[in-house]
This record gives C-alpha cells, structure tokens and sequence, in this order.
C-alpha cells in the first residue's frame, strides 16, 4: 500500500474527529450565543448543567428512559432471538420481518405515530410512552446481536450438558447463559445507548416532565438561548472518548505485547 | 446402584422426542418465546404505523385527497427531489471520504488499523446532536470560518449556516463512520493473498486494486450506500437546526406539518411517501441480499 493512501486515510479520520471537539472550547466560553473564538473563559455553563433543574431533570429522565428501555427491550428480545435462531414455526418470516421493521421505518413517521396514538391512550408526555417507544426501536437491536452470537454457538455443549444429566434450566443456566454473556452485555449496552441517543421521537411525544437530554439540547439549539448546550455536548463527548478510550488502549496494549511475548 | 442403571437407560428411550439441549416442551411450543415479542410489536409498533396510515386516507375526509395534493403541489414535488438529490450526494460524499479509511484499517490492521477504527467508533457513537452543534458553532455567522473568510478579505462573507449546503456537508460527515463500519466489515474477509497473487502475476497496484480488490468490496460499498442513503432520506435533526428553512428535506417537512399547520392528514400522507421510498430500496436491497446483512 502506497504511502499516500496511508496519509489520505489519516487525514480523513482526523477531519472526522478534529471538527467535534470544537465543543469543548465553546463549553468554558463566556459568550452567550455561538462565538469563536471565545471572548473568555469560565465553569459556568457546567455548573448550570448539574444544578439547573431545566438540564437536571432530562439528565435523569434520559437514564431511567433507556434503562426501562433496556429492561423491557432485553425481557421481549432475547426469548425472540431464541425463537428465530433456533426454531421453525409457522409466520417465522412474518415475525423476522416485523422485528427487524423498525430500523427501517423513519423515526419521524413513528413520532407522527405515537403522537397520536399515545394520545389516545393517555400515554403521551410520559415516561412509560418513551419507554415503549424507544422499546420498539431497541428489540431489534437486541435481536440482531443476540441472533448472531447464536449463529456461531456450539449447541454440542448444551448437548453433552444434557447428556450428563442436566434438566434444560440447568444447562441454560451453567452453560448457554454463561456462554453468550458477553452478546447479552453488549445486546443491552446497545439497547440502552439506541434510547439514549434517540432525539425525533423523543422531541414528539417527550413533554415537559418527561423530557429527555437529546429534547432538551435540541429545544437549546432552535431557541439559541441556553449555551449550557456546550457543556452537556462536552460530556456527552468525553463519555464516548472515555469508552472508546479503554477499549483502544486495551487493543494497543494487546498489540504490543503479541510480538514481545512471542520473541521471549 | 441399579437407580444409576435405569437413569441411564431413560435418555434412550426418550431420545426421539428430545431436541438438542432438551428443550423439548418448547419445540411443540417456540410459540412462548416470540409471542411476547410479537404482541409487544404488534401494539406498540404496527397499531401506530396502521394510525398512519389511516390517517392519511381519512384526514380530513376519506379518500386519497391528501396523495393528490402532495402531488399536485410543486412545493412538496420540490421537497421529495430535493430529498433524493441530498441523499444521493450524501452518499457518494460519505463514500469518497470513508473508503480509503476502511481500505487502510483492513489491509493494514495492527496499530493504524486500531488507530483509524477508533477514531471512526468516537465519531460513531458520539451523538448526532453533538456532532450537529459542532457545526453550528463552525459555520455559524460568528464561526472561525466566517472569521477566516473576513480576514482574508471576502465581504460580505457568504451565509453559510442554514442553507441546504451545511445541511448536505453536515450529514455526509455524519454518515462517514456508518460508511466506514459496512465497508470494512466486508473487507476484512477479503484474501489478503489474492492482491499478492495479482502482484507477482504482473499487476501494478492501481490494476490489481481495480480488478482483485475493488470487486470484492462492492458488497460493502452497496451495504454502506443503501445504508447511508435511507438514513438520509428520513433525516430530522440537522437539516431542521442548520438546513435552509425554506429548502425543507421531507422529515422536516412531516415536522413542519404536524407541528405548525396541524395538517395530521398531510403530514401522514408525507410520511407515507417517505416510508414507501424506504421501504422500496430495503426490499430490493432484501431480495438480492438478504435484509440480515445490512447490519452485520
């Protein structure tokens, strides 16, 4: 591979990346509105975002919203995953194509949906109606990491567990469940982080009460009145860099030490 | 003694009726494990498309009205191909840009294949929101490039933010991970001994690139691009807070429907439209390779 491929490809990540940090500058800025470079320095914005209620309380929604998501998603996937990868039943088409549906369908269609639908049933403005909103976008994501990992599972170690006298709950708890924990961490993990991040339905049918974080930022971008929004992209941020940070160095770490090992 | 004898024999004659892993009362019943699912899906999920469609047959009165206004009306006309022509160059854009960087992290691996991967993971999982501001605050009127741009002498520096031209530029760069992630899941299985072989056959690099590698990554260039495509087409957030206001992409026009003019009927019948356009290109995408892939 020719030196310049090499080059082309670095700078094409760092354009990636480089243009997004540019939230964290803005996070310590004193201008009121979008200035850069900033005018100067100072916490504030930070500190509004952990004590102003208005910043407070979409923090708060937004993990109990995506951790009953990742509950009820996880409760309603994982059986259908077993379903899909292990058996044959009748409408077993049917039933791939409407689980998989809602990474398909627009999320502002659905928005239009729930709206009112949520609001013929009293569910709208309300925590429990994003739960099972973001519920529906959340099983397929389950269901796809759960399926594959039952794609490439032995199923002779369940056999030889059944053949050394292990009744099906047994086998499932000391064999298949210990096996596929890492695909259920991650399952759920995904879950969580797809309501999270959700914004167009939650901008829909989250109200006031039940505003999630993404709502909130998105009604401080069209107002242009809250730059507190810096801040809380600035975290949002750093949390990803922490995640894939440990992740990577761990990879390097891995990376270095195969060759040394080796040659010892 | 004699208990251990019969309690190896059972599995015998019970074998017939048992499945691996002995789950036999579920192979009469699978029924148990994806009915929760499907009843979650059918009322929480379908019951709420369903409402979409009727309402767009039956707002405000029942008939196909609000289809024909949509069509009828230059406007919405105007919406649909500005949509198509945004994805289109959002597509390409994203795979311009995200195709040398599969290519290096899959061929190279090691350090600056991790290096580039996780560079593309941070842009990945970091939330359009965050990714959208950051543009704001970079073409914004008090932004560094208006900035530049004044201090090289350009008046009046042109309006950058809010034109279909942010907006457009905004996604691709959004979209350039997805495009990383589908290219280089297909190219991570390509025989690394095939570009090796076409070398010592005579190939300079720019042949046995076009003739060995470059047909093998086409299924990942048609994952990442039907991939990236609908995802664009049924775009909200960005072209809504830094897209032209006039110059409306089709979500943005449901938004503008539902919310502003209350028009129920023709924001259903919009979202109709969009959601027939996706579904199209999945199916088709379906047929010839199996919906399954588009995520692996």
């Amino acid at each position: 591979m020719s030196r310049s491929t090499l080059i082309l490809a670095v700078l094409v990540v760092v354009l990636l990346t480089g243009p997004m940090f540019i939230v964290v500058p803005m996070s310590f800025s004193t201008a009121p509105s979008l200035e850069f470079p900033p005018p100067g320095y100072w916490l504030g914005y930070y500190r509004r975002v952990f004590s102003d209620p208005n910043w407070t309380g979409p923090i708060i929604n937004s993990f109990l919203i995506g951790l009953g998501t990742m509950v009820l998603s996880m409760l309603l996937g994982v059986p259908a995953s077993f379903a899909l990868a292990r058996y044959q039943f009748r409408l077993r088409a049917a039933f791939r194509i409407i689980v998989l549906m809602p990474l398909i369908v627009p999320h502002i269609v659905m928005a239009l949906g729930y709206y009112t639908y949520f609001g013929t049933l009293g569910l709208v403005q309300s925590m429990p109606g994003v739960i099972l909103a973001h519920a529906c976008l959340s099983i397929p994501v389950v269901v796809l990491t759960v399926t594959s990992a039952l794609a490439n599972f032995d199923r002779r170690v369940e056999q030889a567990a059944a053949n050394l006298g292990a009744r099906p709950l047994t086998t499932f708890r000391l064999v298949t469940f210990p096996i596929l924990r890492p695909a259920f961490l991650v399952a759920a993990l995904f879950a969580f982080i797809h309501s999270f991040d959700e914004t167009v339905i939650a901008i829909f049918i989250s109200g006031r009460d039940s505003a999630t974080l993404p709502r909130q930022m998105y009604n401080s971008f069209q107002m242009e009145a809250d730059p507190a929004i810096s801040a809380a992209s600035s975290l949002l941020l750093a949390a990803v860099l922490a995640v894939i940070g440990t992740r990577w160095a761990a990879a390097l770490v891995k990376a270095r030490s195969k060759p040394i090992g080796a040659s010892s | 003694m004699a208990l251990q004898l019969t309690d190896t024999t059972a599995p015998a004659t019970a074998a017939p009726r048992r499945v691996p892993g002995g789950w036999t009362w579920l192979v009469r019943a699978p029924f148990i494990l994806y009915a929760p699912a499907a009843l979650f899906l059918a009322v929480f999920f379908l019951v709420p498309l369903g409402l979409v469609v009727w309402t767009s047959i039956s707002e405000p009165e029942l008939g196909l009205g609000n289809y024909a206004e949509f069509f009828a009306s230059t406007y919405d006309l105007g919406v649909l191909a500005r949509t198509f022509r945004t994805a289109l160059i959002v597509t390409l854009v994203s795979l311009v840009f995200a195709y040398p960087v599969a290519y290096v992290a899959a061929r190279k691996g090691g350090t600056i294949g991790a290096f580039l991967l996780g560079v593309v993971a941070l842009s990945f999982w970091t939330s359009f929101l965050v990714r959208t501001y950051a543009w704001m605050v970079i073409m914004g009127a008090r932004g560094p490039v208006v900035g530049l741009l004044v201090a090289l002498g350009v008046e009046p520096a042109p309006q950058l933010l809010f034109t279909t031209f942010a907006a457009t530029f905004a996604m691709a760069h959004m979209l350039v991970p997805f495009m990383v992630l589908a290219l280089y899941a297909v190219m991570r299985r390509i025989d690394e001994t095939h570009m090796r072989a076409a070398a010592s056959l005579g190939a300079r690099p720019w042949r046995a690139f076009a003739t060995v590698y470059l047909p093998q990554s086409l299924p990942g260039v048609l994952n990442g691009a039907t991939l990236v495509f609908i995802t664009c087409l049924g775009f909200y957030v960005t072209p809504t807070l830094i897209g032209s206001p006039q110059d409306k992409m089709i979500a943005g026009r449901i938004g503008q429907e539902m919310e502003q003019l209350l028009e129920f009927g023709a924001a259903s019948a919009t979202s109709m439209i969009l959601l027939a356009a996706a579904l199209a290109l999945f199916a088709l995408y379906d047929r010839f390779f199996g919906i399954e892939r588009m995520w692996r």
